[in-house]
C-alpha cells in the first residue's frame, strides 16, 4: 500500500512522542543514579539531562559507603533488602505456579474442581488490604511476621489466581488430540504430562512465571505491613531512604531502582525467545 | 493383525447420544470404512477402539477379547488423527520414533524401522524438520510414518488426508490402499468423503446420527442400499428418488405392495425422444456430461459418457435402464427390488 509522506511523518513523529513519553521517565532515573549529590539535589537552571561527573556514589551510598559530608553513612544498607526481595518473589512465584499449573492443568483436562475457578475469582475480589489485617494476626501467630518465608507464603496465595488463569487458557488452548496420540502411542497420564505437555508449556510457563514474579517483585503494601526490620524488600527499604538533613535521597533511590529493575529485565531477555515462539504452530493441520 | 467387534456398544456424552446401540464386526485385514456426514459418531467409534472414551454400555472386543478395561498404551492400536496430532516441540524423526522409544525398544531396532519406514513414505529428506517447517502434505506423511513405524494390532485413521489439495489426496489413498495392502494389517478409516470411501474399502459401515445405517461391501451398499439415506450418500450425483406416479412415464416396473418412491441412479437415467421433460442445465465434466433435467415440479439428473450435445429447454422423454430400479416405502426402507 502506498502511503502518502505527511502520513509517515505523522506515523514517526507519534511513535517518537510515544516513546519519549515511556521512557523518559526511565532515562530520568538511570541518569540520577549516576549522578554526584550536588547534581541530584540541583533544581532549576543546574538541572541537567546528563551527569556532568558521573560517579557512582549513589551505589556504594545504599552499600554502606558515604563519601559525603551532608549524608551520614546508612546504618542498613541495600544487599538484605535484596536478598529479601530475591528470596520472597522468587519462592513465592515458585509457590503460586507449582499450585496454578497443576489446578489448571486438572480442570482444563479432567474437569476436576469445579468451583475452584468461581473461588479463585473471589480471592481477587477483595481488595489485598480487607485482608491483611486478619492474614497479619494468622502470621504473627505462626510467627511469619518478618520473615522471607512467610512474605513468599502470602506472594503465592495472592498470585495464585493470576497463575491459575493464565495457565489454565494455555492448556484450554493446547489441542487435547496431541495428549491423546502419545497415550495411544505408549504414555501413561504421568508420561505424557512430562514429555508432551510440559515442554509445549515452557513458553506458557515462562511468560506465566514473569508475569507473577513482576507483581511479586513490585508489592510493597504486603510487605509493608508483614516485615518489621530483617526482612524489608526493595521497595519497602526504598521509601525508607531519605535523611533528616536533605530528605528524600534521590539518587540512591534511583541507584536502588536501576539494580531493582536488573532481575526481570533478566529473566525476559531469558526467556524472550520463549516468548516469541509459537505455541502449537505446525502441530496441526490448518 | 486383529479382528475388531463391537456389541451394541452405546456412549453418551451428557445427553447426547454420540454412538448408538451400536454392533458390528471388523474382519482380520480388513481396510474398513466408517462413512457418514460429521457428527454422526464415527469419531467416537475411534476413540472407543483406541480406549480414549469408556462405552456406557456395550463391550467392545479385539481378537475376541474385551478390551474395556485396557488402557490405550496397552491396546496396541495405532492412530492417526485428524488434526494429525504431531509433537510440535520435536523433530519429525523424534515424532517417528515417539511410539518406540516409549516402549524401550532398542536404539538399532529403532534405526532400521525409521529407516524403513521413511523409505516407504519418501520422508528421509524431512526427518530432521519440526513439524512447523514442514509442508500439509509432508506433515500428513509423518503422523502416518509415526503410526507405522511400529507393529500394531490395527490401524486406526480419522480423516487423515482432507487437508490435502484433491490431486495430492487421489495419490495418497491409492498409497494408503497399497501400503495396507503390504502390511497385511486391519485398517479402520473414518471419512465423510463417499468416493474416498467407495475407492479403499474392503467393506464400510455408513452412519447415521450414531447408528449404523448399513454394512457391506461398496458395491453392495452401492447397489442395494437398504434405505434412501444410505442410497443418497453414495454415489455423485446423487440418486433420483421419484414419486412412484412418474414409474409408468419413465417405463420403469411396478414396485412392490407398499411401494412410495422408487429410485434410480442417474447413469441408469437415459434420454430419449418425447416431451414429458426438460433440460435445464448441462453440465459437461470431460469424460462425462451431467444434465439436469425438470420433469413437472421434480428435478432429476442422468450422467452419461462423453459429450454429447444437448441444450438448455430442449423438451425430451426419460427411460430408465431395466433392472436397474429401487423401490422404498413410506419410511424410506429399500423394499425387494425389481428384477
Amino acid at each position: 500500500m502506498q502511503r502518502s509522506l505527511k502520513f509517515e511523518v505523522f506515523r514517526y513523529a507519534a511513535i517518537a512522542a510515544f516513546l519519549a513519553l515511556s521512557l523518559i521517565p526511565t532515562l530520568w532515573m538511570i541518569s540520577m543514579a549516576f549522578k554526584p549529590i550536588a547534581e541530584w539535589q540541583s533544581t532549576g537552571a543546574d538541572l541537567t539531562w546528563w551527569p556532568k561527573n558521573p560517579t557512582l556514589d549513589n551505589f556504594r551510598f545504599i552499600f554502606g559507603e558515604s563519601s559525603s559530608d551532608m549524608i551520614s553513612a546508612l546504618e542498613r544498607t541495600a544487599g538484605r533488602p535484596i536478598l529479601a526481595s530475591l528470596l520472597s518473589a522468587g519462592f513465592g512465584t515458585v509457590i503460586a505456579m507449582l499450585a496454578g499449573t497443576s489446578a489448571a492443568y486438572g480442570l482444563s483436562r479432567f474437569g476436576y474442581g469445579g468451583n475452584l475457578p468461581l473461588a479463585l475469582v473471589q480471592l481477587r475480589l477483595f481488595p489485598p488490604m480487607a485482608v491483611m489485617i486478619p492474614v497479619m494476626i494468622m502470621w504473627a501467630f505462626l510467627g511469619l511476621i518478618d520473615s522471607w518465608i512467610g512474605l513468599a507464603l502470602i506472594y503465592g496465595i495472592v498470585t495464585l489466581p493470576f497463575a491459575f488463569w493464565l495457565m489454565k487458557t494455555f492448556f484450554d488452548d493446547m489441542p487435547r488430540e496431541i495428549e491423546d496420540a502419545a497415550l495411544v502411542e505408549g504414555c501413561s497420564r504421568w508420561r505424557v504430562f512430562l514429555r508432551v505437555t510440559l515442554p509445549m508449556m515452557r513458553p506458557a510457563l515462562a511468560s506465566s512465571a514473569l508475569f507473577i514474579f513482576i507483581l511479586n517483585w513490585s508489592d510493597y503494601l504486603i510487605a509493608l505491613l508483614l516485615t518489621t526490620r530483617d526482612w524489608v524488600t526493595i521497595p519497602v527499604y526504598m521509601a525508607s531512604l531519605s535523611s533528616s538533613m536533605t530528605g528524600q535521597l534521590y539518587g540512591a533511590k534511583a541507584a536502588l531502582g536501576l539494580i531493582a529493575a536488573v532481575p526481570p529485565v533478566i529473566m525476559g531477555i531469558a526467556i524472550q525467545k520463549q516468548l516469541v515462539r509459537g505455541l502449537t504452530f505446525g502441530a496441526l493441520k490448518e | 493383525m486383529a479382528s475388531i467387534t463391537f456389541e451394541n456398544v452405546t456412549k453418551r456424552f451428557g445427553d447426547t447420544v454420540a454412538v448408538d446401540d451400536v454392533s458390528f464386526e471388523i474382519r482380520d485385514n480388513a481396510f474398513f470404512c466408517l462413512f457418514g456426514p460429521p457428527l454422526s459418531g464415527k469419531s467416537t467409534i475411534l476413540k472407543l477402539i483406541l480406549g480414549l472414551e469408556q462405552p456406557d454400555e456395550g463391550e467392545i472386543l479385539i481378537d475376541g477379547r474385551p478390551v474395556s478395561h485396557v488402557n490405550p498404551a496397552r491396546r496396541n492400536v495405532a492412530m492417526v488423527f485428524q488434526n494429525l496430532a504431531l509433537f510440535p516441540h520435536m523433530t519429525a524423526l523424534d515424532n517417528v520414533c515417539f511410539p518406540l522409544v516409549e516402549r524401550r525398544i532398542a536404539k538399532e531396532e529403532i534405526d532400521a524401522k525409521v529407516c524403513d519406514v521413511s523409505e516407504k513414505l519418501h520422508i528421509g529428506h524431512i526427518l530432521h524438520k519440526t513439524p512447523a517447517q514442514l509442508s500439509g502434505g509432508e506433515r500428513q506423511r509423518v503422523a502416518i510414518a509415526r503410526a507405522l513405524v511400529r507393529d500394531p494390532v490395527a490401524y486406526l485413521m480419522d480423516d487423515p488426508i482432507s487437508a490435502l489439495d484433491a490431486r495430492l489426496r487421489e495419490q495418497t489413498r491409492v498409497e494408503l490402499r497399497r501400503i495396507q495392502q503390504e502390511l497385511g494389517k486391519t485398517l479402520v478409516y473414518v471419512t465423510h468423503d463417499q468416493e474416498e470411501a467407495m475407492s479403499v474399502a474392503d467393506m464400510m459401515a455408513v452412519f447415521k446420527d450414531g447408528k449404523i445405517c448399513q454394512t457391506g461391501t461398496p458395491d453392495t451398499l452401492y447397489q442395494r442400499p437398504n434405505s434412501t439415506y444410505v442410497a443418497g450418500m453414495l454415489g455423485a450425483p446423487a440418486m433420483n428418488v421419484l414419486p412412484m406416479n412418474m414409474a409408468d412415464m419413465l417405463g420403469a416396473l411396478a414396485g412392490p405392495n407398499g411401494s412410495k418412491h422408487f429410485g434410480v441412479r442417474p447413469e441408469n437415467l437415459r434420454i430419449t425422444k418425447g416431451s414429458d421433460a426438460m433440460i435445464s442445465e448441462v453440465e459437461p465434466l470431460g469424460g462425462s456430461t451431467t444434465v439436469h433435467i425438470t420433469a413437472g415440479d421434480v428435478a432429476l439428473t442422468s450422467t452419461m459418457l462423453g459429450q454429447p450435445q444437448f441444450e438448455a429447454g430442449t423438451q425430451i422423454g426419460l427411460a430408465v435402464n431395466s433392472g436397474q430400479t429401487l423401490f422404498f416405502d413410506g419410511a424410506g426402507n429399500t423394499l425387494a427390488a425389481a428384477q
